[in-house]
């Protein structure tokens, strides 16, 4: 509004100042008394503002707080160069100042680290200030800028499984990034932190530096979890706040894991009556946990010595069985009279500290006598005494 | 006969048991347990504890069933407060492990004092044992660390041992590693040499304990010798060659320094002490050891003397407990300075942090 009035009291006046102007010119040639005017215009730092042959630059703001920016002054086909500080309120000559042919610049309000509002008094006859974009305005900021990337080492877990879970804060920008702190999501309730949380790291990072924070957790529940994004905060040189984050990372918690015992029993080769036979045991885990403690015990059902163990035993006890693994064992039992025997195998076991039991069945039969195999009975004693090293094998295995 | 129980805690402790059970296989090859049956002079039962899997994988010559596993989610490194609590989390299964092993004269509780799972659990165990148990003689053997192990392991080493005094085993006895460390080049085979020296004697004492003694004597002997003094001492070995047939030199040569677990001047600090002979009928001059034994108590006080017949050169153990142990007061020196010294460096290390904290004090994060 301001400037229209001027404008128009300006096309008001000139017909009535130009003469006497013309005159006092043709007067004194030297002494020019040029009319001083005022103008407002608000720059943003990069901005530049012509006036006249004069070129004000908005370099930056220095402190919104204190009022102070940079600028710089200069004048074409000239080498008058002035680069200054100036705090707001407070009139500052250039070039010797309005008076003298010069500029006398005021801040009048600061908005923001970015845009200021000044006046500018100077001859008329520089004409209306004028907006530029300055070189520097076009070249890149130098700001910091962080990129944040959260990884876990195994998104497929069950319960009771150790998750780390590494932060990576990388400052891809072109200036240090200070009061730099992240903030991962509050503990999440689906695990237990063992080391390393919260997570920290460094309070500044330069241009390309990248710091991490690596911490584990353990699973305590199931079910799908969600790890909200973990932010960054960081500052720069003008104590701006920016921030950034990871993408938020989906981990399936699967029920925990347990052990399952399956025991398994070659069909008993009928034996004849008198006759011995081997009896082999595997007890295997097709769990996706190890069973520890593992004791395997039989019960046959025959009366006295109508069938019994001879070599070996049928029950036997593993300190841990993993999963996917199996154990076998083997032992010999003696048919004193026909029939068939029930034997009952039973395989109790730990597995996530409660106790579990399994149970299979199956018959050993005891043929009437026959001599047939008779020339089997040489190779008998190098399969005893095989069983009998591999039973000690077993024993002292662990 | 003796019932026996030996329980190997922690890695030393599991691998003297596993010693002892590769001796009682009679040949030191390792195909023994293949062709050999485990004999026994008593009815000894074993058991390997640990929180460590890998540890007790190791072992070679312990059947797997007296392996028991107490399973611990984060192991017990060398932290003793953790380690209780293990024992404490599985106390039951424990000790069902160890009843269901039926009733016991005498217990051996072999464990290193600077460790993790042995110093810790090895007190607690005795405990349970002393509550359990009701004439049962509990005797901690003890294996002291090296003494450049660190201050983690000495603080153990320190406070285990005065854990083990205050649960009232009737006696500890001593093996130094430091001490027995020049006996081999490298650490694997100095533990192995050591742990087989422990073992033989405390198979030894056991089998002379169980034997018809021509003098005799008895599991009540060796308790009163394990509680005299401090309750604690050691164990010496000489077994003569051929050249060296004399008696009085064997019994001698049996408590000198060389021939010990622990470094004692058994003269001086000997404070109870048990003597025992083995050997074949004709090389056992009763009269010849009645008179040097009688000698040693001229100097000692009370020793209780055994003969036991056994065919083989001459063997003498001699079992003793001690009135004073300079080597474990430098010990608990040592523990003590390494002590102040982490404490000192905790608290400069949090002074330093408080300095920095004080830079932001009144300070308000602004955004
Ligand atoms: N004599 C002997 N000392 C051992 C043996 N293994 C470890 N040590 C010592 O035991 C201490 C470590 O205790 P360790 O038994 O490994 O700890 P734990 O398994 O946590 O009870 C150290 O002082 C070692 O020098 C061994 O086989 N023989
Ligand atoms: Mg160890």
């Amino acid at each position: 509004m301001r400037l229209i009035y001027l404008v128009v009291l300006a096309l008001l006046a000139s017909p009535i100042l130009l003469a006497p102007m013309a005159a006092a010119a043709s007067d004194d040639d030297d002494e020019v008394d040029e009319e001083i005017t005022s103008r407002e215009f608000s720059f943003r730092a990069g901005d530049g503002v012509k006036i006249g042959d004069y070129r004000v630059e908005l370099i930056s703001v220095v402190s919104v707080m204190d009022g102070l920016i940079e600028v710089k002054v200069w004048r074409r086909a000239s080498d008058f160069e002035d680069w200054r500080v100036m705090e707001d309120h407070r009139d500052a000559s250039f070039d010797d100042g309005a008076e003298r042919g010069g500029l006398t610049l005021t801040v009048i309000d600061i908005f923001d680290e970015e845009t200021v509002r000044m006046r500018a008094e100077y001859r008329s006859d520089y004409g209306y200030p004028q907006k530029y974009v300055t070189e520097r305005a076009m070249a890149p900021k130098n700001l910091p800028k962080l990129a944040v990337q959260t990884t876990v080492d195994r998104t497929d877990i069950s319960s009771g499984d150790e998750v780390k879970v590494t932060i990576t804060v990388t400052n891809t920008g072109n200036d240090t990034a200070r009061d730099v702190t992240i903030q991962d999501s509050p503990p999440l309730s689906q695990f237990r932190y063992l080391a390393g949380y919260p997570p920290k790291i460094k309070n500044q990072l330069s241009p390309g530096e990248s710091d991490l924070a690596v911490y584990s957790m353990v699973a305590v529940t199931e079910g799908e979890v969600n790890m909200p994004a973990t932010v960054a905060r960081y500052a720069d040189s003008k104590s701006t706040i920016y921030s950034a984050s990871s993408p938020s990372i989906s981990i399936e918690i699967k029920p925990k894991r347990m052990p399952d015992l399956v025991l398994k029993v070659d069909p008993p080769v009928p034996i004849k009556r008198g006759g011995e036979g081997p009896i082999n045991i595997t007890v295997e885990n097709n769990g996706d946990a190890s069973a520890y403690r593992v004791e395997v015990k039989a019960e046959v059902k025959s009366d006295g010595k109508s069938l019994e163990v001879v070599k070996g035993s049928l029950d036997e006890s593993f300190f841990e069985i993993p999963p996917g693994g199996s154990e076998t064992y083997s032992a010999t039992v003696k048919g004193s009279r026909s029939g068939s025997y029930a034997i009952n195998l039973k395989a109790s076991y730990q597995g996530d500290g409660e106790m579990i039991q399994k149970e299979t069945a199956f018959e050993v039969t005891v043929l009437e006598r026959e001599y047939k195999y008779l020339y089997y009975l040489p190779v008998l004693p190098i399969l005893i005494i095989g069983f009998w090293l591999f039973r000690r094998y077993k024993e002292y295995k662990y | 006969m003796l019932n026996v129980l030996m329980l190997g805690i922690g890695q030393c402790g599991n691998r003297i048991l596993d010693a002892v059970n590769r001796e009682s296989f009679g040949g030191s090859s390792k195909l023994s347990k293949y062709y050999s049956r485990q004999k026994f002079p008593s009815r000894v039962e074993t058991l390997a504890i640990n929180t460590a899997v890998n540890d007790l994988k190791e072992l070679k010559f312990t059947a797997a069933k007296d392996r028991l596993h107490v399973p611990n989610l984060h192991g017990v490194g060398a932290n003793r407060s953790i380690g209780k609590q293990g024992f404490w989390d599985n106390r039951e299964m424990i000790m069902e492990e160890i009843e269901k092993r039926g009733d016991f004269d005498i217990a051996f509780v072999m464990t290193s004092a600077s460790g993790g799972t042995g110093s810790s659990f090895t007190p607690l165990i005795i405990h349970e044992l002393r509550e359990r148990y009701k004439n049962i003689t509990v005797v901690a053997v003890m294996v002291l660390p090296f003494r450049e192990e660190g201050s983690i392991y000495l603080q153990n080493a320190a406070f285990s041992m005065r854990d083990i005094m205050e649960v009232e085993s009737d006696g500890i006895i001593l093996v130094d590693n430091q001490y027995l460390k020049r006996l081999s080049g490298d650490i694997k085979t100095a533990y192995d040499k050591i742990n087989d020296m422990v073992a033989e004697r405390i198979l030894f004492l056991i089998e002379s304990l169980d034997s018809e003694m021509l003098s005799v004597t008895d599991l009540g002997d060796f308790k009163t010798v394990m509680r005299g003094g401090l309750g604690m001492g050691t164990l010496g070995f000489y077994e003569s060659d051929k050249k060296t047939t004399s008696l009085t030199s064997a019994i001698e040569g049996s408590i000198k320094p060389g021939g010990l677990l622990y470094p004692a001047n058994v003269y001086e600090d000997a404070a109870r002490a048990m003597i025992i002979i083995q050997g074949s009928r004709e090389s056992l001059d009763v009269d010849e050891i009645t008179k040097s034994v009688e000698k040693l108590s001229s100097k000692i006080g009370q020793v209780f003397k055994g003969i036991v017949i056994k065919k083989g050169r001459p063997k003498v153990l001699s079992v003793f407990t001690l009135g004073q142990v300079p080597d474990l007061e430098m010990l608990y020196a040592q523990a003590a300075q390494a002590i102040q010294d982490e404490k000192g460096r905790k608290t400069r290390a949090k002074k330093q942090l408080d300095d920095a904290f004080a830079y932001i004090e009144d300070l308000e994060e602004i955004y």
